[in-house]
């Protein structure tokens, strides 16, 4: 079953490029069913490898390849021709990652067919839907960093094309813009670090770089150039601080593709890239604790700034980028496993909960709150399952979140108690902003009668995904954390570190917490009354503005941007003014007067001896012919005769 | 003494006849003279043993060559030719050339002078049939290829206008 | 009969094949001039033959190609002058101008 695994990415891209190509634009086309039995067909395969995993018939890591172009190289002095391979590497984290991201792509190619029903570029969104989780699957099981780096950017390009889905209208052509270079600017210290890389090992294979780094030959300098590297181009692809700009206004796009984007392709790519390349952060102590705190940085801000949001999508993505610190966090304080257990788990609430809020905005029409309430009556299996979601990302027991948050917290605890409080605090905002949704969103009274008497429940194949995910939401955790096995599916070989040990009642402590702020959370909004709220909004009124106000990151990164302007014009200026009129100008002036003087000379001397010799050559030549070639050609006979008599007289009398 | 006065008769003719052959006045002439020097370069091959050589040189040359000749002078005939000088004014030239030419020769005559036949007279015709076969199969075959070359080009150059 | 005398009568062949390719007004009567050169040197290569080379038939065999060859050639150059007397109305070479240059 493992060797076909190559086709798990080449299936879906296939399908995608058939899908552009073979169908026409129309709303009726039978090109998502082609998209969804692709993606089917790999969540079946991956489904079926993960059992296998799961049962102990599969034997992890497997490994093929083949070589794919030759490469002239020069490795410390060395030259050599590198063979390039190409292949897949399925380890357990690509096991893992197979199953979320065809599950959760399959299930938002199937949400989609409602919610995108109508759609004038119903065919395009398929095949770039497609195309999306092929470029992500193909990330998953690549050995090849260089593949790895390719499948990154072309996450990065369907992405784009995605978000800026509705093109003509600003908001999503500006978001895409946004989010497309701000991920950029991370690539180019993950391209960086992977030049580097190879410059060292003269090899992009995963294995031979992991080989290379466990010897501890790569030495700490460059261990760590290299680890900051992949951290720019992962914190630019999880929406890390400071890049996390992008991801709150990539809701611009379909709702559907933002719970692709968020659960399970995009930003996810970027925590698993740094748990690909793990053993890079093991040889740079210092790379690995600047992940943590970016992330822990990142899951605090996100999380505050998650508060005070009324836009139901834009909660949602400050929680994501929030919950991406958390994995970070997890990462850098040694909780490998940690990280990668939230990373399945949080794919599926989060996931889930940006199709109900599809499902709530396809319902109402509206991204905002206010104007909501009141929707549990109407929308019950949406409720239900959001509610599911909310207290799986919140982190209550026994639902999925509960298992993998309480894995970093003890993980984070064990690097160091301080970080633990953060990022329990973090948590803590958490469960008060998801339960304000909920309590927003579906409890109360309703707020805008026009839009609630409109509102009804999903179709059916809007609500089928919504129920997978929100029973994975509240099993998955639990079954998977059951006797150790994600511990054995998700493990890195790495030193153990000594640090204190997380206390018991010190998890029952945080979950006592949890409950407690979504306690406070139903009392401030779910009760309809928001009288309260109001008052401590006025009452810390500078706060709630900086957070409003994303703590102004977009305007610094504008302001950088102009400043950036400012530099270029100075330099424009010096180079328009200074460089081109005095010296470039100058030069040229200098040389066309010397040209001027060489081709004065060259007109007098040169040109008129070689004039001289032609005019000879032609006045010899018209003398000759007029002497000669007549045109009789028993003249010409006559001359060769004279000719050949005079060459035989000359060898015959030596 | 049969042989040389043999030889010496016909190379008499043929020296004669050639000489005809190139100052003749009359072309018609001038081709009749150039089939009577042919037939005598037929009978120096056959003194010299070479008995095919003198039936191709009868049957192609004087048969072939000097007859078709002779049909295109009288194709191309006029009657005021006949009055018209028919060497031009190169000739004292030419016959410098000829002499200069004869005297590098004569060194090549006097270096060839002294050898004797040995070899009885053998006919030669199979051994030369079979040579056409083996070793010189490629050439003989190329041989025809020009042959057939020269036919369509004669075919090509000698239609007429009207007729294309 | 030496060779000698066989080379002096081919060598006067020649030569008076180059007296009349290099003076005869009439294209025909150059055609002829060359086919006595032709003939020439085929007398040579009879005469190698016998005396050099007795017992073999090589010099035969090239005179016989020669012969073959010779013939190609009159024929086409007949026809030659069958297609340039149809243009130029004339047999005189020194009315045959285009090499002028």
């Amino acid at each position: 079953m493992l060797e076909h695994v190559y086709l798990i990415p080449l299936i879906p891209l296939f399908a995608s490029l058939v899908i552009l190509l073979g169908f026409k634009e129309d709303p009726h086309s039978p090109a998502p069913y082609l998209g969804l039995a692709a993606m089917g067909w790999c969540l079946l395969q991956a489904v079926s490898i993960f059992w296998g995993v799961a049962g102990g018939r599969i034997v992890l890591p497997y490994e093929a390849s083949i070589n794919w172009f030759p490469l002239a190289t020069e490795v410390a002095g060395k030259a050599f021709s590198y063979q390039m391979p190409i292949g897949v590497l399925i380890d357990g984290p690509a096991a893992v990652m197979l199953v979320v991201v065809t599950l959760v792509s399959f299930l938002v190619q199937l949400y989609s067919l409602g919610y995108m029903h109508g759609d004038s570029r119903f065919r395009r969104y398929y095949a770039f839907l497609s195309f999306f989780t092929a470029s992500m699957l193909g990330l998953v099981v690549s050995n090849n960093l260089l593949v790895t780096f390719m499948c990154w950017e072309l996450v990065g390009v369907s992405s784009y094309l995605l978000i800026g889905f509705w093109f003509e209208k600003p908001g999503p052509a500006y978001a895409s813009k946004k989010a497309f270079m701000t991920t950029k600017l991370g690539d180019c210290g993950l391209y960086l670090a992977l030049l580097f890389i190879f410059t060292k090992v003269g090899s992009f294979q995963i294995d031979q770089v992991r080989e290379f780094a466990t010897r501890g030959y790569f030495g700490m300098g460059a261990a760590t150039a290299i680890g900051f590297g992949l951290l720019c181009g992962c914190a630019g692809k999880s929406a890390q601080w400071p890049l996390f700009i992008w991801l709150p206004d990539a809701m611009e796009g379909p709702t559907p593709v933002s719970a692709l984007i968020h659960a399970a392709t995009m930003v996810a790519a970027g925590i698993y890239l740094i748990a690909k390349t793990y053993f890079i952060f093991l040889a740079a102590p210092i790379a690995m604790e600047a992940v943590a705190w970016i992330g822990l940085i990142t899951a605090f801000l996100a999380a505050s700034m998650a508060l005070v949001s009324y836009d139901i999508k834009r909660v949602l993505a400050f929680s994501t980028v929030s919950q991406l610190g958390f994995m970070m966090c997890a990462l850098g304080a040694g909780g490998y496993t940690a990280g990668l257990f939230h990373l399945t788990t949080h794919a599926f609430f989060k996931g889930l909960l940006f199709l109900g809020a599809g499902s709530v905005i396809h319902a109402v029409h509206t991204n905002d709150m206010r104007s909501m309430g009141g929707l549990s009556k109407k929308m019950p299996i949406t409720f239900l399952t959001m509610l599911a979601a909310t207290l799986a990302i919140s982190g209550v027991w026994p639902f999925a979140g509960y298992f993998s948050k309480d894995m970093i917290l003890e993980s984070v605890y064990h690097h160091s108690p301080v970080m633990f409080y953060l990022l329990t605090a973090a948590a803590l905002m958490t469960a008060f902003y998801m339960f304000r949704l909920i309590s927003m969103t579906f409890l109360g009274p309703d707020r805008d009668h026009e839009k609630h008497h409109h509102a009804h429940e999903s179709p059916l194949v809007m609500t089928v995904p919504l129920m997978v995910l929100g029973l994975l939401s509240v099993v998955a955790g639990a079954a998977l954390a059951h006797d150790g096995f994600v511990e054995r599916l998700l493990s890195f070989p790495m030193p153990q570190t000594p640090g204190p040990e997380f206390p018991r009642a010190l998890g029952l402590g945080v979950s006592a917490l949890v409950l407690c702020s979504l306690a406070l959370s139903w009392f401030l909004y779910g009760r309809g009354d928001f009288s309260i709220a109001e008052a401590v909004k006025k009452r810390f009124s500078a706060v709630f503005n900086v957070l409003e106000g994303r703590y102004y990151f977009d305007q610094l990164f504008l302001g950088l941007v102009a400043v950036a302007d400012g530099a270029a014009k100075l330099a424009f200026w010096i180079d328009a003014r200074v460089i081109d009129q005095t010296f470039v100008d100058g030069w040229g002036l200098l040389m066309r007067v010397f040209s001027e003087l060489s081709a004065l000379f060259d007109g007098l001397f040169i040109d008129r001896t070689v004039d001289g010799f032609g005019g000879l050559s032609s006045d010899l030549g018209t003398g000759l012919r007029a002497l000669v070639a007549d045109g009789q050609v028993q003249e010409y006979l006559l001359y060769a005769a004279i000719a050949v008599s005079l060459a035989t007289i000359f060898i015959l009398s030596r | 003494m049969l042989e040389q006065i043999v030889f010496y008769s016909l190379a008499a003719l043929i020296t004669a006849s050639a000489l005809m052959v190139v100052t003749a006045r009359n072309t018609v002439h001038s081709a009749l003279f150039l089939g009577l020097c042919l037939a005598g370069v037929g009978g120096i091959f056959a003194l010299l043993g070479a008995d095919f050589l003198f039936a191709g040189q009868i049957m192609v040359y004087v048969g072939g060559i000097a007859v078709l000749i002779m049909f295109v002078v009288m194709l191309l005939g006029r009657a005021s030719d006949l009055h018209l000088r028919q060497m031009n004014k190169q000739w004292a030239a030419a016959l410098l050339v000829c002499a200069a030419s004869l005297a590098g020769f004569w060194k090549i005559v006097r270096m060839a002078g002294g050898a004797l036949a040995t070899a009885p007279v053998k006919p030669t015709t199979g051994p030369l049939g079979l040579i056409m076969m083996g070793d010189y199969a490629l050439p003989f075959e190329l041989v025809s290829l020009v042959l057939t070359g020269a036919l369509l080009g004669a075919i090509f150059f000698s239609r007429s206008e009207k007729s294309q | 009969m030496n060779l000698g005398s066989y080379v002096a009568l081919s060598a006067a062949l020649f030569l008076i094949g180059v007296f009349g390719a290099l003076t005869r007004r009439n294209i025909i009567g150059i055609l002829m001039a060359i086919e006595l050169m032709f003939n020439a040197a085929n007398i040579n290569l009879a005469a190698f033959n016998r005396y050099l080379h007795p017992g073999g038939i090589i010099g035969q065999t090239l005179a016989l190609f020669i012969i073959s060859i010779a013939a190609a050639e009159v024929v086409v150059g007949l026809s030659l002058v069958l297609a340039i007397y149809r243009n130029t109305d004339t047999v005189y070479v020194e009315d045959y101008n285009l090499l002028k240059g």
